[in-house]
């Protein structure tokens, strides 16, 4: 542990990026005593500008703060994130686990499947998804999830192949080990590294695709989140630009913040790369 | 860019044409926002708002209307009553042919009446109910044989409300998949060119137009814009010229009333009425009491939605009855419409029906449904959700597609509170009697008695006041009609909807009819 650590914080704008989402998480942790009232409430004069009528960041059309939307809205997006990346890849590791350790039939199969997935874009597929299950928070994930899974999946797939010709796979088949605790607990600790990469990358996109989906009305409209405030505020973005400016730059430090953690896990984690620096 | 670039071109090569032909009035093309694209162009079998704004232009009623409500002859020359109000005589204009050069008869009033209109649209049966049947004596007389007098069947002639359709294109046809649906074939100043889905409808000049040196311009393209900045964008660099119905929104149409070259107006649109409002669900659900709906009704602070949501355009509600129509003095002020709201009021009455709070402030849940058109309704519904939970009732918002809506609301009646608005027409019995007749409880139908509110009290007095034609005992029926709903409540309404029309200044003559955009244009003009 103390290895990898002392290798990521070598990659200084890594070691920037989890103190901002540190910040962030604590932040959402804290909302409801930064802003004990609910967020949607009316508190005041409605579009009053940045620090005006006791608004840091302004009001937005109703006469909500948009500081408080922020706060609040911070819980909704990580958690959509942090949620929808931990089950599409759960699903991924589960497709990729089978296909690439049994490969033949199964392999072709659960492939098959991946691609059929993979061929939809995938914003478009979480629209539609979202339409049809009619708009709230688990539909959010769910669909986020569903166009998620399939890099993950096809990412596993190729490790579980590279790994289990290993000897010390052909050990366990010789100790009588089953098929699913192979996979489990012999071959899927050696893959981890990359999966985290990639899953640490996917709750950016998550946290994207949440906003772009409440920007274009399809965010649960009973939750305040960061995509719901852009939505809100979009038709008035030039006479009251502070509605959906905020929100958007908070997305923007988020999502940027995780990249970084995920470039600096990639370089702590990979192997390959440690002696490149 | 390149297109965008390619009809700026070409909307200004239009202009200087346009302004080269400016002398007598004549030439030019009007561009118009018509949002949403229509999903057809039948306006005899749905009123649907795009149609409307498409259509007038290429059917005709037998009459328009002019802003002081006074009507002007189209199709009609004029019209007499017999004494006891049961037989109308039309007189036809002469000369009148439709487009394809057949001539416009009494047969075709008497089909569209008796064979469209009663039949397949969606207010027609309640605008003709009295009527039982139509007599041609000769081309150009139809006379209307009606069960009991129908004062306000002639406030409903217009080309909106009632288009006269051509009965050699129908006749004999199934009049709901008939072609001539989407290749219409009018009397109007305009003909029916293409419409490119996704993209525009294009009208161009009937020159063979009964009215000689109508209509002024050549071409009518209607702009199907899907995004509101772009259409607002679209207005600025004046790639159209006009835009009713909220096209614009209104705070974009406030920022551009400040232009020399555009201009904002809120006329157009009294026959219309537009109401917004919330359904209950009367049958079942949370809302059975109307000491609840009473409480809610109470509670709202209709001057906070429109002035926050609609930028001050609108009038709160004070009754059932809008109050235009204070003008035919059937409008009464009524309780329980406090304009600022008045939650202390609102508690009590939840207080002495015997709703209790529990440990966290809630009486009572519901879900509010919200009519799917726009950021403004969510807004509406983020405010109603506040301001209900003040009195203790806590709401989840849904808001789904329009079919989905209109299944769960007119179809399913899976709702419990549904927001919503309704045009209340130019007078009750066409707009308002469809909200609470018990006749009016139609499964499937759209934009009728959803509440399944059900009183025979009310529907005597209903019937009493569609039939009535000595005005004072007209205004006493409606008096208590308006006491009866602010009792029950059945539907809150909300307030007055100001639609705005965001033109500009170059265009002329497009604002004479009440009728606003759904009028016919045919004297509408560019001028540079």
């Amino acid at each position: 542990m103390g290895n990898f650590w002392s290798r990521y914080k070598r990659n200084h704008a890594a070691v920037f990026g989890l103190f901002v989402i540190v910040l962030i998480i604590v932040m959402a942790i804290t909302a409801s005593l930064l802003y004990p009232e609910d967020p949607f409430r009316l508190v005041g004069k409605p579009l009053s500008k940045p620090l005006t009528n006791g608004f840091l960041l302004g009001s937005d059309s109703l006469g909500r703060d948009v500081a408080s939307g922020i706060v609040h809205g911070a819980k909704t997006s990580l958690l959509i994130g942090f949620v929808a990346t931990l089950v599409s890849v759960f699903i991924g590791i589960f497709f990729g686990a089978f296909a690439g350790y049994f490969g033949g039939l199964i392999d072709d199969i659960l492939m098959r499947v991946t691609e059929i997935f993979q061929t939809i874009p995938s914003f478009i597929f979480a629209i539609l998804l979202v339409a049809i299950m009619k708009p709230s928070i688990s539909s959010i994930v769910i669909a986020i999830a569903v166009v998620s899974w399939p890099g993950v999946a096809r990412l596993v797939r190729g490790e579980f192949l590279a790994v289990k010709n290993r000897e010390f796979v052909q050990a366990c088949h010789t100790l009588g080990m089953s098929d699913l605790r192979i996979m489990l607990w012999e071959i899927l600790p050696n893959c981890l590294s990359p999966i985290i990469v990639v899953g640490s990358l996917m709750v950016a996109t998550a946290i994207l695709i949440e906003s772009g989906l409440a920007f274009l009305g399809l965010g649960d409209p009973n939750i305040m989140s960061w995509g719901f405030l852009i939505g809100a505020g979009r038709t008035m973005l030039r006479s009251a630009w502070w509605v959906c400016t905020f929100p958007g730059v908070a997305i923007l430090i988020t999502v940027l913040a995780i990249n970084l953690i995920g470039e600096g896990l990639n370089d702590a984690l990979n192997p390959r790369l440690k002696e490149r620096q | 860019m390149k297109k965008v670039l390619a009809s700026i071109l070409m909307a200004g090569s239009l202009l200087l044409g346009g302004a080269a032909a400016n002398a007598d009035k004549s030439g030019g093309t009007l561009s118009f926002l018509v949002q949403p694209e229509p999903p057809t162009l039948a306006s005899y079998i749905s009123t649907s708002g795009p149609i409307g704004l498409v259509m007038p232009k290429v059917y005709e009623g037998l009459f328009d209307y002019n802003n002081d409500g006074t009507m002007v002859p189209i199709l009609a020359e004029s019209y007499s009553a017999s004494a006891d109000g049961k037989t109308v005589t039309f007189n036809l204009r002469k000369g009148v042919k439709w487009h394809d050069g057949k001539p416009f008869t009494s047969a075709d009033v008497q089909f569209t009446v008796m064979d469209v209109l009663k039949k397949v649209h969606p207010r027609g049966p309640n605008s003709f109910r009295e009527v039982t049947s139509i007599d041609t004596p000769n081309d150009h007389t139809a006379i209307f044989n009606l069960k009991k007098p129908a004062p306000y069947m002639m406030r409903s002639f217009a080309a909106y409300e009632s288009p006269m359709v051509p009965k050699h294109l129908l006749e004999g046809k199934d009049i709901k998949s008939a072609p001539l649906a989407n290749n219409p074939v009018g009397t109007g100043p305009f003909k029916f060119v293409e419409w490119k889905k996704g993209q525009y409808i294009r009208l161009d000049k009937n020159k063979d137009y009964w009215q000689k040196g109508l209509p002024h311009l050549d071409r009518i393209v209607g702009r199907f814009i899907p995004d509101a900045s772009t259409r607002t964008a679209a207005m600025e660099n004046g790639e159209v010229l006009y835009a009713a119905y909220n096209a614009i929104p209104n705070i974009d149409a406030i920022r551009l009333k400040e232009r020399d070259d555009i201009d904002v107006t809120t006329e157009g649109y009294s026959m219309i009425n537009p109401m917004a409002l919330i359904e209950f669900n009367t049958k079942e659900g949370p809302f059975v009491d109307p000491a609840i709906r009473r409480a809610i009704s109470v509670a709202i602070d209709r001057r906070f939605m429109i002035d926050t949501i609609f930028f001050g355009y609108g009038k709160p509600a004070t009754s059932a009855l809008s109050s235009n129509f204070k003008a035919t003095n059937l409008h009464a002020e009524m309780p329980n419409y406090p304009e600022k709201g008045d939650k202390a009021a609102a508690n009590a009455i939840l207080d002495k029906a015997g709703y209790k709070r529990d440990g966290d402030g809630v009486r009572l849940k519901a879900v509010l449904d919200l009519i799917p058109y726009g950021e403004d309704w969510r807004r509406a519904g983020e405010y109603l959700k506040q301001a209900l939970g003040d009195i203790g009732i806590q709401l989840e918002l849904r808001y789904e597609d329009v079919p989905t809506w209109l299944k769960r609301v007119y179809h399913r009646y899976d709702f419990q509170m549904n927001v919503n608005y309704f045009y209340q027409l130019p007078d009750p019995v066409l707009g308002v009697h469809r909200h609470y007749g018990t006749d009016q409880i139609r499964k499937g139908t759209h934009f009728v008695n959803s509440s399944r509110y059900s009183n025979p009290k009310l529907d005597a007095l209903l019937d009493s006041g569609a039939g009535e034609p000595d005005a004072a005992k007209r205004t006493a029926a409606y008096k208590e009609i308006q006491q009866i709903l602010a009792d029950d409540m059945p539907v809150v309404n909300l307030f007055e909807l100001e639609f705005l029309v965001v033109y500009n200044t170059k265009l002329k003559g497009a604002y004479g009819s009440a009728m606003g955009a759904y009028g016919s244009f045919r004297e509408a003009y560019l001028d540079d």
